[in-house]
């Protein structure tokens, strides 16, 4: 009797130990359905195509074979915290989060007591690591370089009157903070601000407020994402505001180019763009073979990065090494050449250092406007809520 | 001045979609006790048929009808397959179903449509704006403020000179009794479904036209706004109903147009505080169904 | 005279474990105004309701003319020519007079039937006609339950049924209300009414059965019964 005990114990360290060497497990906690959805969806769909392109070439470094465990959080934060011990207790070395700072903020206990690296699908947050800890990583431009990039835009166009319409419901929302402190660092002046709630319908009054304002300001700036976005600036259009609008990479969605008269002329920040001969174009085309359409927006270049991260870390840590080590392989990448821009974490606190993409909107279509890079010295420092 | 007027525009715009979609759910509480969570799901399948029209190269002028068809249907088959097996339960129970309903019908959109928001064409004339007096004035408010009037006068001539809308009054007041007379319990409640069915599309169109998008969760905010107008008017009671959307309305643009910088933060605790106010000093809301009894319909 | 108008067989009627008619038989004739009496409590109103369809009957069978109605819809009555005026007149408080008795006539269709219908209750109750766009929710007690006579006359029934006519009203609206049941009657309708109000209800009757816990403890002519004494403390709560 006892020695069957043994024997099977026995073999279940055997398989154990087989599983561990030839296989990473990566536990993905994401939103496929409820709001974050529209996010975490494309950034998965991103990721797969990554995973098995590495998987096809017979894995990490030929040998190590990426296996993903996923699970629906339903864009809820107790729901993430749940999820990320399951799949920590699963044998995951990695996990994948949503791309919201607040859920993902809620597996922070799961993730630093099981020493378990941990990124977000698309968080842009920079407070995100800094109360997420040394386990807590980011894959996307953070809010405050967002704002610094497309501040330094709007004053270099000679916008220099800014109006601020922001939400205090999320920390990704009160991006237009940092545009403010930054628009104010340059020299110009932030005549106004209105503070809005997440799912808000109705923007009338806001806008109505703005279009009495004499003079009008030079750039109205907003991070509201869908379905707030569209509202809020056919509001705006609608009272005859005319000022330059600039948003931030929430609003990188088909839905925008669909808004028709109303989104002309506007400007946002954002992961990436497809330009010629890039990592992203070669990305797009890679998408649209696999998935028999295009690639709608740029959250499904940023889930292949994501797979890029990991792939990097996994082949400097070596293959048989454990989630502690993968933490700190993560942290020293440098250089990382993902399909949006090349990704660095060395020296940062787990919010990348990436390129900022600047894009506009005329009639309807995408058009690059630059990828400049940020002046550190006025990048504000993450504002802790 | 002006900006007052102005934002009294917005006011009653807003407020006269609340009222509809208020509207929406009392129609069918006053007829079977059901506050109706799904509400919010037929506006959304009102948005795709939008959305879909917009693919197929439907202009915006057939898209319209037919996504006031689409809802109403989709109300009739809501009551036909989920709420009448429950009918003669609690009103707890139902209401527990129409959580589930909304719930499934959510799954079903991400998982047959998308999760992701998608674009609704919407002519640029209804984005635009015109200028009356001095005031720019958003086509898409004038829009809802004539539709809701349109729809307030309809559904007014409809439960007064029209047969079955006064069946539908008997109904409410008396469902046994109105059985007695010999109407029929299914028609009346399908009829109040198909009513509010075709307010949740008109709520819908007005709504969608402001977003340019649709997506799976969109009908939970105007459901749970609604909710809170017909509370706020008295449950049950239409003219209540009507009352309490506009009245959330003008709380919601005032408090948004005229409250401090400083307070903004506060608005929407503010907001609810003031509708808790209502309901202390009125607790069974502005136009309690009963008081009807007191004036001419 | 054939076979009976209305045939109670076996009625039984339960809420939960509750038995509140106890498999009780009776009919009524064509032509009849027949009393059904009892305490508070003896079942009369259920059966009312169970012949209607308003509360559902456990087992038993009940038969208008040649149709079987155990366990009708409520709706499908006014067709077969059977109306109830309810317990407490229930008229639609929120609705004026005329839209109450339109309410009544709703499931008739020939016009010259709709018109005779309203000529006939305008006059019976000419006080209805001069409140016709009055709520209804504001006329005396006494004006209602004429209200909910003349509502369930507006579908011309064979057969009216009666729920305590009499509740809560002026003893001289009461004389006016059994002397128009009698009316009614002599123009053809076939009646059967619940009642408290035994004298008076006896007084106008044919028949009458008397309940007592679900089930029939006597019957009879009116007039037997009327005389028969110990009626009242037997049956009735001494009342």
């Amino acid at each position: 009797m006892n020695k069957v005990i043994v024997a099977g114990a026995a073999l279940a360290v055997a398989m154990t130990g087989t599983t561990f060497a030839d296989t990473l497990k990566i536990g993905v906690a994401t939103s496929q359905t409820g709001g974050l959805a529209t996010y975490d969806g494309p950034v998965i769909e991103g990721l797969k195509l990554g995973v098995d392109e590495i998987n096809a070439a017979g894995g990490i470094g030929g040998t190590l074979i990426i296996e993903l465990v996923q699970k629906d959080v339903r864009s809820d934060a107790a729901q993430t915290a749940i999820a990320a011990q399951e799949l920590v207790d699963e044998g995951a070395k990695v996990l994948i989060l949503p791309c919201d700072a607040d859920p993902a903020l809620a597996a922070i206990s799961v993730v630093s007591s099981a020493e378990v690296p941990a990124i977000s699908t698309c968080a842009s947050s920079p407070t995100l690591p800094m109360i997420g800890g040394d386990y807590m990583f980011a894959n996307f431009p953070g809010d405050n370089v967002q704002a610094t990039v497309s501040a330094q835009w709007a004053y270099d166009q000679g916008l220099e009157t800014a109006y601020i319409v922001y939400s205090p419901d999320s920390q990704y929302t009160s991006m237009p903070l940092y545009f403010a402190d930054v628009m104010q660092a340059l020299g110009g002046e932030v005549i106004g601000k209105d503070t809005y709630t997440l799912g808000q319908q109705d923007f009338s009054a806001i806008a109505t407020r703005i279009a009495n304002m004499d003079p009008q300001p030079d750039v109205v700036m907003t991070s509201a994402y869908e379905p707030d976005f569209p509202s809020f600036i056919k509001a705006l259009r609608a009272a005859g505001v005319t000022s330059q609008v600039i948003g931030s990479d929430g609003i990188d969605s088909p839905t925008t180019f669909a808004i028709g008269a109303a989104a002309d002329q506007l400007v946002f920040t954002t992961a990436g763009h497809p330009t010629e001969n890039s990592s992203m174009a070669a990305f797009d085309a890679k998408y649209e073979a696999t998935y028999g359409k295009e690639s709608q927006t740029v959250f499904n270049a940023i889930g292949y990065d994501l797979a890029k991260v990991i792939e990097a870390a996994s082949l400097a840590a070596g293959p048989d090494a454990d989630s502690k080590a993968l933490r700190d392989a993560i942290a020293n990448l440098e250089n990382v050449q993902g399909a949006t821009s090349l990704i660095t974490y060395k020296g940062t606190n787990g919010m990348p250092v990436r390129e900022v993409t600047l894009i506009g909107v005329t009639n309807g279509e995408r058009k690059l406007i630059g990828q400049p890079s940020p002046n550190p010295a006025i990048i504000p420092a993450p504002r802790m809520q | 001045m002006d900006l007052f007027l102005q934002q009294t525009v917005n006011a009653f715009a807003l407020g006269g979609t609340y009222a509809l979609l208020a509207l929406g759910l009392a129609v069918v509480f006053s007829i079977m006790g059901l506050i109706n969570f799904a509400h919010g799901e037929l506006m959304t399948i009102a948005g795709y048929t939008l959305m879909y029209c917009g693919l197929a190269g439907i202009s915006f002028v057939f898209a319209v009808p037919l996504a006031l068809l689409a809802s109403m249907l989709a109300a009739v088959l809501m009551e036909r397959i989920a709420f009448r097996p429950v009918r003669n339960s609690s009103g707890a129970t139902m209401l527990v179903t129409s959580f589930a309903v909304a719930m499934i019908l959510q799954v079903l959109f991400q998982n047959f449509i998308s999760v992701r928001s998608q674009a609704v064409n919407i002519p640029d004339v209804i984005s635009g704006s015109i200028l009356i007096g001095g005031m720019v004035i958003g086509t898409n408010k004038l829009l809802a403020i004539v539709s809701t009037i349109v729809m307030l006068v309809l559904l007014d001539r409809f439960l007064s000179k029209q047969k079955y809308g006064i069946a539908m009054r008997a109904a409410a007041e008396d469902f046994a009794v109105a059985r007695l007379m010999g109407i029929r319990a299914n028609t009346v409640i399908a009829g109040a479904f198909a009513i509010s069915g075709l307010l949740a599309g008109v709520a819908a169109i007005l709504w969608v036209s402001q977003r340019a998008s649709v997506d799976p969760l969109m009908g939970f905010t105007p459901v749970l706004k609604a909710f809170i107008a017909a509370i706020l008017g008295g449950l049950g009671s239409l003219r209540g109903a009507v009352a309490g959307g506009f009245l959330l309305g003008f709380i919601e643009i005032y408090l948004a147009a005229f409250l401090p910088a400083e307070l903004q933060e506060f608005r929407d605790p503010i907001g609810l505080g003031i509708v808790v106010l209502v309901l202390v000093m009125r607790p069974n809301g502005l136009l309690p169904a009963a008081s009807l009894k007191a004036e001419k319909v | 005279m054939g076979q009976p108008l209305l045939q109670v067989r076996s009625l039984d009627v339960r809420y939960g474990a509750v038995q509140a008619v106890d498999g009780i038989n009776f009919d009524v004739e064509q032509g009849e105004i027949v009393a059904l009496l009892g305490a508070n409590g003896a079942g009369k109103s259920s059966t009312l309701n169970a012949l209607v369809g308003l509360v559902p009957t456990f087992s038993g069978e009940v038969i208008f003319e040649d149709n079987n109605i155990t366990n009708i819809r409520p709706e499908m009555l006014p067709g077969l020519g059977m109306t109830l005026s309810p317990e407490g007149r229930r008229v639609f408080g929120t609705l004026s007079v005329a839209e109450n008795l339109q309410m009544g006539a709703f499931g008739l269709r020939d016009p010259n039937e709709i018109a005779a219908a309203w000529d006939r209750v305008f006059d019976l109750f000419p006080i209805l006609a001069e409140r016709r766009n009055q709520f209804a929710g504001t006329l005396s007690g006494g004006q209602q339950q004429m209200l909910a006579v003349g509502r369930a006359l507006m579908s011309n029934p064979k057969m009216l049924l009666l729920d305590e006519p009499s509740l809560g009203l002026a003893p001289k609206i009461i004389e006016q209300i059994f002397e128009l049941i009698k009316t009614l009657n002599d123009q053809g309708v076939t009646i059967l009414v619940v009642e408290q109000n035994v004298s008076m209800a006896l007084d106008i009757a044919h028949r009458a059965y008397v309940l007592a816990n679900g089930t029939v403890a006597t019957s009879g002519a009116a007039e037997e019964l009327a005389e028969s004494s110990n009626l009242q403390n037997a049956y009735l709560g001494g009342a």
